[in-house]
Protein backbone atom coordinates (compact mmCIF):
# COMPACT_ATOMS: atom_id res chain seq x y z
CA UNK A 1 0.00 0.00 0.00
CA UNK A 2 1.72 3.17 -0.79
CA UNK A 3 -1.28 5.13 0.14
CA UNK A 4 -1.19 7.68 -3.38
CA UNK A 5 -5.04 6.00 -3.45
CA UNK A 6 -7.91 8.13 -1.84
CA UNK A 7 -9.35 4.42 -0.81
CA UNK A 8 -5.96 3.26 0.61
CA UNK A 9 -6.00 6.89 2.96
CA UNK A 10 -9.49 6.18 3.42
CA UNK A 11 -9.06 2.95 4.88
CA UNK A 12 -5.80 3.72 6.96
CA UNK A 13 -8.01 6.88 8.35
CA UNK A 14 -10.82 4.33 9.65
CA UNK A 15 -8.49 1.51 10.88
CA UNK A 16 -6.70 4.36 13.22
CA UNK A 17 -10.13 5.72 14.27
CA UNK A 18 -11.51 2.53 15.38
CA UNK A 19 -7.86 1.58 17.05
CA UNK A 20 -7.22 4.52 18.75
CA UNK A 21 -11.46 5.27 20.08
CA UNK A 22 -11.63 1.43 21.16
CA UNK A 23 -8.19 1.80 22.93
CA UNK A 24 -8.88 4.83 24.78
CA UNK A 25 -12.21 3.85 25.33
CA UNK A 26 -10.71 0.84 27.35
CA UNK A 27 -8.43 2.99 29.21
CA UNK A 28 -11.44 5.34 30.27
CA UNK A 29 -12.24 5.54 34.12
CA UNK A 30 -15.77 4.55 33.20
CA UNK A 31 -15.64 3.22 29.14
CA UNK A 32 -18.51 2.85 27.64
CA UNK A 33 -20.07 -0.02 25.93
CA UNK A 34 -20.15 -0.99 22.52
CA UNK A 35 -23.90 -1.66 22.57
CA UNK A 36 -25.75 1.46 24.16
CA UNK A 37 -28.62 -0.54 27.16
CA UNK A 38 -31.95 1.11 26.88
CA UNK A 39 -33.38 2.66 29.95
CA UNK A 40 -34.65 0.17 31.95
CA UNK A 41 -38.29 0.34 31.94
CA UNK A 42 -40.27 0.37 35.39
CA UNK A 43 -42.74 -1.34 35.76
CA UNK A 44 -46.69 -0.71 37.41
CA UNK A 45 -45.79 -3.73 39.24
CA UNK A 46 -42.93 -2.69 40.60
CA UNK A 47 -42.31 -2.01 44.68
CA UNK A 48 -42.05 1.71 44.97
CA UNK A 49 -39.33 1.48 47.75
CA UNK A 50 -37.34 -1.07 45.95
CA UNK A 51 -37.45 1.26 43.25
CA UNK A 52 -36.59 3.91 45.15
CA UNK A 53 -33.39 2.44 46.94
CA UNK A 54 -31.85 1.52 43.39
CA UNK A 55 -30.12 4.20 41.99
CA UNK A 56 -30.77 4.34 38.69
CA UNK A 57 -32.57 6.34 35.83
CA UNK A 58 -35.59 4.57 34.76
CA UNK A 59 -38.20 4.95 31.90
CA UNK A 60 -41.62 5.42 33.19
CA UNK A 61 -45.33 5.48 31.48
CA UNK A 62 -48.32 7.57 31.93
CA UNK A 63 -50.06 5.66 34.49
CA UNK A 64 -47.14 5.37 36.24
CA UNK A 65 -46.30 9.40 36.33
CA UNK A 66 -49.72 9.85 37.40
CA UNK A 67 -49.20 7.98 40.22
CA UNK A 68 -45.86 9.71 41.16
CA UNK A 69 -47.60 12.94 40.61
CA UNK A 70 -50.67 12.15 43.12
CA UNK A 71 -47.98 11.01 45.38
CA UNK A 72 -46.12 14.12 45.54
CA UNK A 73 -43.21 13.55 43.71
CA UNK A 74 -40.97 16.59 41.90
CA UNK A 75 -41.56 16.82 38.44
CA UNK A 76 -38.73 18.42 36.42
CA UNK A 77 -39.72 19.68 32.87
CA UNK A 78 -36.63 19.66 30.28
CA UNK A 79 -38.02 22.05 28.04
CA UNK A 80 -36.83 25.46 27.61
CA UNK A 81 -38.19 28.15 29.74
CA UNK A 82 -40.68 30.16 27.42
CA UNK A 83 -42.36 26.39 26.48
CA UNK A 84 -42.61 25.80 30.32
CA UNK A 85 -44.25 29.23 31.23
CA UNK A 86 -46.45 28.00 28.42
CA UNK A 87 -47.87 24.93 30.35
CA UNK A 88 -46.58 22.87 32.74
CA UNK A 89 -47.39 19.79 34.98
CA UNK A 90 -48.68 21.26 37.84
CA UNK A 91 -45.87 21.74 40.56
CA UNK A 92 -43.11 21.05 38.10
CA UNK A 93 -40.11 23.41 37.89
CA UNK A 94 -37.85 24.57 35.34
CA UNK A 95 -34.54 25.98 34.57
CA UNK A 96 -32.44 26.02 31.87
CA UNK A 97 -29.16 26.35 34.05
CA UNK A 98 -28.66 22.71 34.91
CA UNK A 99 -26.45 23.83 37.75
CA UNK A 100 -29.26 26.04 39.01
CA UNK A 101 -31.82 23.35 38.40
CA UNK A 102 -29.60 21.16 40.55
CA UNK A 103 -29.58 23.27 43.22
CA UNK A 104 -33.12 23.84 42.84
CA UNK A 105 -33.76 19.81 43.20
CA UNK A 106 -31.67 19.99 45.99
CA UNK A 107 -32.68 22.78 47.90
CA UNK A 108 -36.53 20.97 47.75
CA UNK A 109 -35.84 17.04 47.86
CA UNK A 110 -32.08 16.38 48.13
CA UNK A 111 -29.78 14.36 46.51
CA UNK A 112 -31.74 10.90 47.28
CA UNK A 113 -35.09 11.55 46.85
CA UNK A 114 -36.28 10.42 43.91
CA UNK A 115 -38.27 12.68 40.18
CA UNK A 116 -39.24 12.63 37.53
CA UNK A 117 -37.87 14.53 34.32
CA UNK A 118 -40.35 15.41 31.34
CA UNK A 119 -39.79 16.72 27.97
CA UNK A 120 -41.94 17.78 25.33
CA UNK A 121 -43.13 14.18 23.27
CA UNK A 122 -41.15 10.43 23.36
CA UNK A 123 -38.89 12.12 20.53
CA UNK A 124 -37.49 15.17 21.91
CA UNK A 125 -34.85 13.22 24.08
CA UNK A 126 -33.70 16.22 26.24
CA UNK A 127 -35.58 14.75 29.05
CA UNK A 128 -32.87 11.21 29.23
CA UNK A 129 -29.98 14.06 28.59
CA UNK A 130 -30.88 15.78 31.28
CA UNK A 131 -31.71 12.92 33.89
CA UNK A 132 -27.83 11.72 33.07
CA UNK A 133 -26.47 15.16 33.62
CA UNK A 134 -28.52 15.11 36.89
CA UNK A 135 -27.04 12.06 37.88
CA UNK A 136 -23.38 13.29 37.11
CA UNK A 137 -24.60 16.11 39.31
CA UNK A 138 -25.17 13.55 42.15
CA UNK A 139 -28.85 12.71 41.69
CA UNK A 140 -29.61 8.85 42.02
CA UNK A 141 -32.97 8.34 41.21
CA UNK A 142 -34.41 9.55 38.39
CA UNK A 143 -37.34 8.70 36.54
CA UNK A 144 -37.76 9.40 33.02
CA UNK A 145 -41.67 10.36 31.58
CA UNK A 146 -40.72 9.58 27.99
CA UNK A 147 -44.43 10.62 27.04
CA UNK A 148 -43.34 13.81 28.26
CA UNK A 149 -45.80 17.05 28.14
CA UNK A 150 -47.56 15.66 24.92
CA UNK A 151 -48.72 11.83 26.41
CA UNK A 152 -49.90 14.62 29.56
CA UNK A 153 -52.29 16.83 27.86
CA UNK A 154 -53.47 14.55 25.70
CA UNK A 155 -54.90 12.21 28.43
CA UNK A 156 -56.81 15.82 29.34
CA UNK A 157 -54.56 15.72 32.56
CA UNK A 158 -54.24 19.12 34.72
CA UNK A 159 -51.86 21.55 33.32
CA UNK A 160 -50.23 24.72 34.87
CA UNK A 161 -49.43 28.40 33.32
CA UNK A 162 -47.25 31.11 34.50
CA UNK A 163 -49.00 34.29 33.90
CA UNK B 1 -4.36 28.61 -11.49
CA UNK B 2 -3.40 31.70 -9.85
CA UNK B 3 -2.23 32.44 -6.82
CA UNK B 4 -5.44 33.28 -5.29
CA UNK B 5 -7.05 30.54 -6.11
CA UNK B 6 -3.74 28.23 -4.83
CA UNK B 7 -4.34 30.34 -1.77
CA UNK B 8 -8.46 29.64 -1.46
CA UNK B 9 -7.31 25.89 -1.48
CA UNK B 10 -5.14 25.98 0.91
CA UNK B 11 -7.35 28.34 2.86
CA UNK B 12 -10.53 25.86 2.58
CA UNK B 13 -8.59 23.05 3.15
CA UNK B 14 -6.91 24.37 7.10
CA UNK B 15 -10.06 25.83 7.99
CA UNK B 16 -12.26 22.57 7.46
CA UNK B 17 -9.52 20.85 9.07
CA UNK B 18 -9.82 23.41 11.87
CA UNK B 19 -13.76 22.78 11.99
CA UNK B 20 -13.29 18.96 12.36
CA UNK B 21 -10.30 19.11 14.68
CA UNK B 22 -12.41 21.77 17.01
CA UNK B 23 -16.13 19.40 16.59
CA UNK B 24 -14.18 16.44 17.98
CA UNK B 25 -13.02 17.83 21.28
CA UNK B 26 -16.05 17.45 23.41
CA UNK B 27 -16.49 14.44 21.67
CA UNK B 28 -13.87 13.13 22.55
CA UNK B 29 -14.09 14.45 26.06
CA UNK B 30 -17.87 12.81 26.76
CA UNK B 31 -18.34 10.01 24.40
CA UNK B 32 -21.56 9.03 26.48
CA UNK B 33 -23.43 12.69 25.83
CA UNK B 34 -22.28 12.14 21.98
CA UNK B 35 -23.69 8.95 22.38
CA UNK B 36 -26.82 10.15 23.62
CA UNK B 37 -27.29 12.84 20.97
CA UNK B 38 -27.08 10.13 18.57
CA UNK B 39 -30.06 8.31 20.10
CA UNK B 40 -31.80 11.43 19.97
CA UNK B 41 -31.83 11.17 16.02
CA UNK B 42 -33.81 8.02 16.07
CA UNK B 43 -31.73 6.60 13.24
CA UNK B 44 -29.15 4.43 14.42
CA UNK B 45 -30.11 0.99 15.55
CA UNK B 46 -29.58 -2.42 17.97
CA UNK B 47 -27.88 0.07 20.16
CA UNK B 48 -25.01 1.24 17.72
CA UNK B 49 -24.66 4.52 18.50
CA UNK B 50 -22.55 3.52 21.71
CA UNK B 51 -19.86 2.38 19.08
CA UNK B 52 -20.33 5.11 16.87
CA UNK B 53 -19.40 7.70 19.51
CA UNK B 54 -16.63 5.81 20.28
CA UNK B 55 -14.77 5.96 17.01
CA UNK B 56 -16.43 8.93 15.00
CA UNK B 57 -14.55 11.83 16.78
CA UNK B 58 -11.42 10.39 16.49
CA UNK B 59 -11.61 10.05 12.70
CA UNK B 60 -12.91 13.35 12.67
CA UNK B 61 -10.13 14.64 14.73
CA UNK B 62 -7.45 12.57 12.41
CA UNK B 63 -8.88 14.01 9.32
CA UNK B 64 -8.97 17.25 10.56
CA UNK B 65 -5.35 17.06 11.93
CA UNK B 66 -4.52 15.23 8.06
CA UNK B 67 -6.27 18.55 6.38
CA UNK B 68 -4.22 20.97 8.34
CA UNK B 69 -0.93 19.48 8.22
CA UNK B 70 -1.14 18.76 4.44
CA UNK B 71 -1.23 14.96 5.38
CA UNK B 72 -2.98 12.32 3.43
CA UNK B 73 -5.22 15.14 2.38
CA UNK B 74 -7.18 13.21 -0.44
CA UNK B 75 -8.35 10.26 1.94
CA UNK B 76 -9.59 13.01 4.79
CA UNK B 77 -11.30 15.23 2.19
CA UNK B 78 -13.14 12.52 0.79
CA UNK B 79 -14.05 11.35 4.38
CA UNK B 80 -15.00 15.08 5.68
CA UNK B 81 -17.52 15.11 2.32
CA UNK B 82 -19.02 12.20 3.00
CA UNK B 83 -19.52 12.53 7.05
CA UNK B 84 -21.11 16.28 6.03
CA UNK B 85 -23.38 14.65 3.33
CA UNK B 86 -24.23 12.58 6.35
CA UNK B 87 -24.90 15.32 8.94
CA UNK B 88 -26.77 16.88 6.41
CA UNK B 89 -29.39 14.21 5.54
CA UNK B 90 -29.35 13.13 9.80
CA UNK B 91 -30.85 16.77 10.30
CA UNK B 92 -33.29 16.90 7.22
CA UNK B 93 -34.66 13.94 8.66
CA UNK B 94 -34.90 14.83 12.26
CA UNK B 95 -36.17 17.89 11.13
CA UNK B 96 -38.94 16.11 8.71
CA UNK B 97 -39.86 13.74 11.51
CA UNK B 98 -40.84 16.98 13.56
CA UNK B 99 -37.97 16.15 16.44
CA UNK B 100 -37.01 19.28 18.56
CA UNK B 101 -33.30 17.66 19.63
CA UNK B 102 -29.96 19.23 19.91
CA UNK B 103 -26.81 18.95 17.33
CA UNK B 104 -24.87 17.07 18.64
CA UNK B 105 -22.41 18.57 16.72
CA UNK B 106 -19.84 19.90 18.70
CA UNK B 107 -19.32 22.92 16.81
CA UNK B 108 -21.21 24.70 20.05
CA UNK B 109 -23.01 23.71 22.87
CA UNK B 110 -26.67 23.52 23.14
CA UNK B 111 -27.66 23.86 19.03
CA UNK B 112 -30.99 22.68 17.88
CA UNK B 113 -30.85 20.96 14.48
CA UNK B 114 -32.67 23.14 11.95
CA UNK B 115 -31.89 24.87 8.92
CA UNK B 116 -28.90 26.85 9.89
CA UNK B 117 -27.31 23.59 10.86
CA UNK B 118 -28.12 22.20 6.78
CA UNK B 119 -26.52 25.45 5.36
CA UNK B 120 -23.60 25.77 7.73
CA UNK B 121 -22.95 21.87 6.71
CA UNK B 122 -23.47 22.64 2.68
CA UNK B 123 -20.83 26.04 2.86
CA UNK B 124 -18.09 23.31 4.49
CA UNK B 125 -19.30 20.91 1.98
CA UNK B 126 -18.49 23.49 -0.28
CA UNK B 127 -15.23 24.36 1.11
CA UNK B 128 -13.73 20.38 0.91
CA UNK B 129 -15.35 20.61 -2.84
CA UNK B 130 -12.52 22.92 -3.42
CA UNK B 131 -9.92 20.94 -1.73
CA UNK B 132 -11.29 18.04 -3.74
CA UNK B 133 -11.22 19.62 -7.41
CA UNK B 134 -7.37 21.05 -6.65
CA UNK B 135 -4.76 20.37 -9.48
CA UNK B 136 -1.78 20.80 -7.56
CA UNK B 137 -0.68 19.56 -4.25
CA UNK B 138 0.65 22.99 -2.35
CA UNK B 139 1.79 22.93 1.45
CA UNK B 140 1.20 19.44 1.56
CA UNK B 141 3.51 17.13 3.41
CA UNK B 142 2.49 13.76 2.22
CA UNK B 143 1.93 12.58 -0.26
CA UNK B 144 4.24 14.47 -2.64
CA UNK B 145 3.41 12.45 -5.72
CA UNK B 146 1.58 14.75 -8.41
CA UNK B 147 -2.23 14.82 -8.67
Amino acid sequence: MRLNKSSDQILVYITCSCLIGLGVNLFRGEPLSILAKPIEIAEPGDELESIFADPMIREIDLTMAQNLHENGKLFVDARAVEYFNEGHIPGAIAEDDVDVLASEIESKIGETESFVVYCSDDDCGSSEDLAYELQDLGFMNIFVFKGGWKEWTEANFPVERNE
Amino acid sequence: MNSLDKYLIVIARVVLGAIFLWASFDKIADPAKFARSISNYHIVPFGLENIVAIILPWLELLIGTGLILGFMVDGSVHISAGLLIMFIFMIAQAMLRGFNIECGCGLKEGEMVGLNKILENIVFLGGAYIVIQRKKRLFEVFPKTPL
